[in-house]
């Protein structure tokens, strides 16, 4: 009798694919299987101001780079990055454990940790606190998670760099394009910032079987910001 | 004569070493490698005082003695452990009074610290900073 709601449960969940596992980002490359790589992002238009901000924060990193200096930003100082950039920094793997009423996504650069529900509805904008990776909540459409993601806050740094409003919402459509490889399809709306939504997708494929996540505590940071906004290293004193 | 060929084409060496080395660099997640001067390649032969396994990242902190005898303290950056342990390296391949020899990118401020572009350890092996996890 106990069985029933909780094996009917792991048998709806055995119809889905099973993202549990470790993911390394796959950038493909020239020879790359175009179904295996990830398609190119659709074209970031933002609104006014905001267009003309991101514009002039770009020419000041650019002429940085020229003088040879490099601006800091909320990363130097090892602030996570959220939701949805923690999808994908550098070569850092990602880590999916599936269940059947949550996906718990683990990334291994700062240790950021992200849950998706899927066993029930989005809360409205306003009863959502605002934080780094706001709440998930997801459904499956076939073989694909749909994941909705509401309340990131604005100081949260954005696609590529961009600026959001508190008002941005992420869909992200998770599949496996073949065994053994990963797709996470974001696109993200913007009523406040983007003249239209913005879709990019991050590929993965799995990491080796014995590959064990690497902690990422960030308590030896010697970069920091100097009162020009430039990035330092803090050398020992001796 | 095979140490004096290899003195006499270090640089060279050096510039083609690193060249391969940031053809499969580590990525760093919280900075680039503006600060540091990677067209500079310095050899840092020294003793270890410290080996820190940590993040954001790992740093060799080496006291290096120059011609006269006296001693300079650098303070060198390595990847992250995670991106380390995919070049073979662990928290124990060095050890305060390890001997070893530092290939690195200068910061360009001037001050002894830099980027590591490899280490050759007391045993003779040599680590790269990382290299690009395999597609």
């Amino acid at each position: 009798m106990a069985c029933v709601a909780a094996c009917g449960m792991f048998a709806a969940l055995a119809q889905t694919p099973d993202f549990t596992g470790i993911w390394g980002i796959y950038r493909g490359g020239r020879n790359a299987d175009p179904k295996l790589a990830p398609p190119p992002p659709t074209q970031l238009l933002l609104k006014e101001p905001y267009a003309k901000q991101y514009e002039e924060k770009q020419a000041l990193q650019a002429a940085a780079a020229k003088r040879g200096e490099q601006l800091g930003n909320t990363s130097v100082l090892c602030i996570p990055y959220g939701v949805p950039t923690m999808m994908s920094i550098a070569i850092y793997p990602v880590e999916f454990i599936q269940t059947p009423k949550q996906v718990t996504i683990i990334a291994e650069a700062f240790s950021e940790v992200r849950r998706v529900y899927l066993d029930r509805a989005q809360l409205k904008l306003d009863e959502v606190p605002p934080g780094y990776y706001g709440r998930s909540v997801g459904h499956w459409e076939g073989d694909t998670l749909v994941v909705d993601t509401i309340g990131i806050k604005p100081s949260v740094s954005g696609y590529r760099g961009t600026p959001h409003s508190a008002q941005m919402r992420v869909t992200e459509r998770i599949r496996m394009p073949a065994p053994d490889y990963l797709h996470d399809q974001i696109t993200i709306e913007d009523p406040v910032v983007l003249e239209k939504p913005v879709t990019y997708t991050v590929a993965y494929k799995r990491m080796p079987a014995d590959y064990e996540m690497v902690e990422f505590v960030c308590d030896n940071n010697r970069e920091y910001i100097d009162e020009n906004g430039v990035v330092r290293m803090k050398l020992e004193k001796r | 004569m095979l140490l004096r060929i290899l003195r006499k084409n270090w640089a060279w060496l050096s510039v083609v070493a690193a060249t391969f080395l940031f053809t499969v660099s580590p990525v760093l997640p919280h900075h680039s490698f503006t600060m540091f001067d990677m067209t500079k390649h310095i050899t840092l032969a020294g003793t270890v005082t410290s080996f820190q396994w940590t993040n954001p990242h790992a740093y060799i902190e080496i006291d290096v003695p120059d011609e006269k005898g006296e001693t300079k303290h650098w303070s060198i950056e390595l990847g992250s452990p995670s991106i380390l342990m995919q070049s073979g390296w662990k928290f124990t391949s060095i050890k305060p009074g390890d001997k070893i020899t530092l290939l690195i990118a200068p910061l360009k401020s001037g001050q002894a610290g830099g980027f590591l572009l490899h280490a050759t350890l007391p045993d003779g092996r040599v680590l790269n900073n990382g290299p690009q996890r395999p597609q």
